[in-house]
C-alpha cells in the first residue's frame, strides 16, 4: 500500500510541476488560487495555467495510462514479456496512415491526422486478427507471427515514403512519429477521456480472465475459459486503447512495453492489482517525459515519446540490476 | 517454440531429405547468385562475368562487374546468410519467437553511431560508415549482454530480451532525438536506415567478409551446443553443458555476424526475425538444421530481393530493407497460416 501511495504522490508532485515550471513559472501561491477560484486572478497567468499547461498534463496522463494498460493486456494474453500493443499492429498501421496523409496527401487538413491513424491502426489490428484466424481460433504464436509479418509490410511502404519523400514533409512526420502532446487543448482531452471509460472499465471487470489466460490456452480451457472468445475481446480492448491513444498524440512507444514490467515488481502479477498500477506508472512517466521534454532544451521542445525512452530506459535498467539476482 | 507441433508431413522428413533440401538450395542460391551479377542497366554474359573474375583485363565490362555488381551481390550473400544465423541463434537462446539479432540492441546501436559519426564529426563518406556501424553494434551488445548477465544466474532469456529491449529503444530514441534537430544528416542517412546495398566497394566487403564468415563458422561448428541451449537452462545442464558460458559464447557469434551484417547493409530487421521461423516451419524445431538452412535461405533472399528491387524498379538506390519485405513477408503470413497448428 505504501508504494502505491507513494505512485500516487509521484503523480501528483509531476503534475504540479508540470502546471507550474515552464517559460513563465507560476508562483506556487497564484496557482493555488487559480485552481481553487479562478476568477479575479491576472488573465494571462491564468491562461497558461488553465489553457495551455493543464490540458497538456492532464492528456499526457490519459496517453500513459491507456498505452500502459493495453501493454499490460497484450503481454498477458500473448505470454510473452517482450509483448507491446505494437504487437498487434497498432503502431505500424497508424505510421503507415499518418506518413501516407503528411508525405504522400499533403495538403490535407491537420485534423484529419488523428482519425486516419486511428484508422490504420485499428485496421491493420483487424487484418492481423482475421489472417490469424484458423479452423475457427487463433493463437497467440499465430498472432505474433502474422502481427511480424504485416508490420514488415506496412514498415517496408513507410519506410519506402521516408527515403523517397520531400525532406521536409519526412521531418515533419517524424515529428508526429516520435509522439508529441503539443497540440493539447480541453476539447481533446474531453474527447479522450470520454473514450477511455467504457475500455477501462471493461478491462478492470476482465482481469480474472487475463489472470487466467496467462496460464495457456489449454489450462484456462480446462478451468472453463472460452479462450478464443476472450482473445478476440482482448484483442479489441487493446487496439480500442491504444489507438485512441496513438490518435492523440502519435506513436509513444515503450510505456506498453515497460509499464506492466514495473507494475508486476511493485504488486505481483494478479491484474485487479496490476492493470490500475500500471496505468498510473505509464500516466507518470509520460507526463514526466513531456514535463522533462520541455524543460531540457528550452526554448525547444522534445517530444514526449522521445523522452519517455530516455528518462524510462535507465530508470528501467536499473531495476533489471536491482533484481538481479531474482529466478526467471 | 521447442513445443510448435507441426505438420506430420514435415515433421518426418529424414535428415538424408533434408541434406538434399539443403543441397538443392544451395544450387538455387548460386544460380541466383551469379543471374543476379549479369544483370543490370546494361545485361553482361555469363561467359564475360567469369572472365572478369577469372582474367581480368580492365575492360569496361569488366570493371562494371568487379567493382559495382559483384562487390553488392557478395555483400547480399554475406548479411543475408550473417542476419539470419544471428536471428536463428537469437531464438535458440531466449526461447522467445520475437527475437532477433536487433534485439541485443545491434541495429540501434549502429545506427546511433553512424548518425553520430555524420552529425558530430561530418563523416560523409560510406567507406567509413562501415566502421562506425561496426563499432556502434558490438558496443551495444557488449552493454546489452553485461546489464543482462549481471547476477548469480547469468543473462537468463527474460533478462537478456528485456536488457535489450531497454537499451535499443533509449539508443533509438536518442538518435531520433538528433535527427529531429538536423535536417542534413536525416537527409544523408534515410537510405541507409531503410537497408541498402548500394555503393558498397570490394574492399568494404573483404574487409568485414572475415567477421561473418568466421561467425558462420563457429555456428555450424557449435550448433548441436546451440541446439542444446534452445532447451532451456536446466534440461542443457541435465545433459552436461553449461548454459551461462555457452550464452556467452552464442552472444560473440551473434555479435560477429550481426555487427558484420549491419555495417554491410544497414539495419535490415526483417530477415533476422522471420528467415528462422521460415526454416524452422519447413525443417522443423531443430537446430542443427535450421542453421544451415537459415544460412542458405537468408543469402538468398537478400540477393534475390535485392535483384527484383534494382530490376523491376530501374533504381540502382532502391533500399533492400523495403524489398526483403515485400518479397518476403507474404510467404511468410502463408506459412503461419498454414503450418501453426497449435499455441506453443
Amino acid at each position: 500500500m505504501i508504494r502505491i501511495a507513494a505512485l500516487v504522490l509521484l503523480l501528483l508532485a509531476v503534475l504540479l510541476a508540470s502546471v507550474a515550471w515552464g517559460g513563465y513559472i507560476v508562483a506556487p501561491g497564484d496557482l493555488l488560487a487559480i485552481l481553487m477560484q479562478p476568477a479575479g486572478t491576472n488573465p494571462q497567468v491564468e491562461m497558461i495555467v488553465l489553457d495551455l499547461r493543464l490540458p497538456r498534463a492532464l492528456l499526457a496522463m490519459l496517453v500513459g495510462a491507456a498505452l500502459a494498460m493495453a501493454g499490460a493486456i497484450v503481454q498477458a494474453v500473448m505470454r510473452n514479456p517482450l509483448a507491446e500493443p505494437g504487437l498487434l499492429g497498432i503502431n505500424a498501421g497508424a505510421a503507415l496512415a499518418a506518413m501516407i496523409v503528411i508525405a504522400a496527401l499533403k495538403d490535407v487538413p491537420a485534423q484529419f491526422l488523428p482519425w486516419a491513424s486511428f484508422a490504420g491502426a485499428s485496421g491493420m489490428a483487424a487484418t492481423i486478427y482475421m489472417l490469424s484466424r484458423h479452423n475457427g481460433g487463433t493463437s497467440s504464436l499465430r498472432i505474433i507471427l502474422i502481427g511480424i509479418g504485416l508490420s514488415a509490410l506496412a514498415g517496408a511502404a513507410t519506410t519506402l515514403l521516408t527515403a523517397f519523400g520531400d525532406i521536409r514533409d519526412v521531418q515533419r512526420a517524424m515529428i508526429w512519429l516520435a509522439g508529441s502532446v503539443y497540440n493539447a487543448d480541453w476539447a481533446g482531452v474531453r474527447m479522450l477521456a470520454l473514450w477511455l471509460v467504457a475500455p477501462m472499465a471493461m478491462t478492470m471487470m476482465a482481469s480474472r480472465q487475463l489472470d487466467l489466460i496467462r496460464f495457456g490456452d489449454d489450462a484456462a480451457q480446462s478451468l472453463g475459459q472460452r479462450v478464443n472468445l476472450v482473445r478476440a475481446l482482448m484483442m479489441m480492448l487493446c487496439t480500442l486503447l491504444s489507438g485512441a491513444a496513438i490518435a492523440a498524440s502519435g506513436l509513444i512507444g515503450f510505456v506498453g512495453l515497460v509499464a506492466p514490467h514495473m507494475a508486476r515488481r511493485l504488486v505481483g502479477p494478479a491484474h485487479a492489482g496490476l492493470l490500475p498500477v500500471s496505468a498510473l506508472i505509464g500516466a507518470t512517466l509520460v507526463m514526466a517525459a513531456d514535463f522533462a521534454g520541455r524543460m531540457l532544451v528550452a526554448p525547444a521542445q522534445l517530444p514526449a515519446g522521445i523522452v519517455t525512452a530516455l528518462i524510462g530506459a535507465p530508470f528501467f535498467a536499473y531495476l533489471l540490476w536491482r533484481h538481479r539476482h531474482a529466478a526467471g | 517454440m521447442t513445443g510448435t507441433r507441426l505438420g506430420g508431413r514435415i515433421a518426418a522428413r529424414t535428415d538424408g531429405m533434408r541434406s538434399f533440401a539443403l543441397a538443392a538450395l544451395c544450387l538455387v542460391l548460386a544460380a541466383v547468385a551469379i543471374w543476379s551479377v549479369t544483370l543490370g542497366t546494361s545485361r553482361t554474359s555469363i561467359r564475360d562475368v567469369l572472365a572478369a573474375i577469372l582474367a581480368f583485363d580492365g575492360s569496361r565490362e569488366h570493371l562494371v562487374v568487379m567493382t559495382l555488381r559483384l562487390p553488392r551481390v557478395l555483400a547480399g550473400l554475406l548479411a543475408g546468410s550473417g542476419l539470419a544465423v544471428a536471428g536463428a541463434i537469437m531464438q535458440a537462446m531466449t526461447n522467445n519467437p520475437l527475437a532477433s539479432p536487433g534485439l541485443l540492441g545491434v541495429n540501434a546501436g549502429a545506427a546511433f553511431a553512424v548518425v553520430m559519426a555524420m552529425s558530430l564529426l561530418g563523416v560523409a563518406s560510406s567507406g567509413t560508415h562501415v566502421w562506425f556501424a561496426f563499432g556502434g553494434a558490438g558496443a551495444a551488445a557488449v552493454i546489452v549482454y553485461a546489464l543482462a548477465s549481471s547476477g548469480r544466474a547469468g543473462a537468463t532469456p527474460l533478462k537478456l530480451v528485456l536488457a535489450g529491449a531497454v537499451l535499443t529503444t533509449f539508443l533509438t530514441s536518442l538518435t531520433t532525438a538528433f535527427l529531429l534537430f538536423d535536417q542534413t544528416t536525416l537527409d544523408a542517412v534515410r537510405l541507409w536506415t531503410a537497408g541498402s546495398l548500394a555503393g558498397r566497394s570490394m574492399q568494404q566487403v573483404v574487409d568485414v567478409a572475415p567477421h561473418i564468415l568466421a561467425g558462420l563458422a563457429a555456428a555450424l561448428i557449435f550448433r548441436r551446443h546451440l541446439m542444446t541451449l534452445s532447451l532451456g537452462a536446466s534440461a542443457a545442464r541435465a545433459v552436461g553443458q553449461n548454459p551461462v558460458l555457452w550464452r556467452g559464447i552464442a552472444v560473440v557469434i551473434v555479435i560477429l555476424l550481426a555487427g558484420g551484417a549491419v555495417s554491410l547493409a544497414g539495419p535490415v530487421g526483417f530477415v533476422g526475425l522471420v528467415v528462422p521461423h521460415i526454416a524452422r516451419l519447413t525443417v522443423g524445431v531443430d537446430y542443427r538444421w535450421i542453421i544451415p538452412f537459415g544460412a542458405v535461405g537468408g543469402a538468398l533472399m537478400v540477393v534475390l530481393a535485392d535483384t527484383l528491387g534494382r530490376t523491376l524498379f530501374a533504381s540502382q538506390s532502391f533500399p533492400v530493407g523495403v524489398t526483403v519485405a515485400l518479397v518476403g513477408a507474404p510467404f511468410f503470413i502463408w506459412l503461419a497460416r498454414r503450418r501453426v497448428d497449435a499455441a506453443p
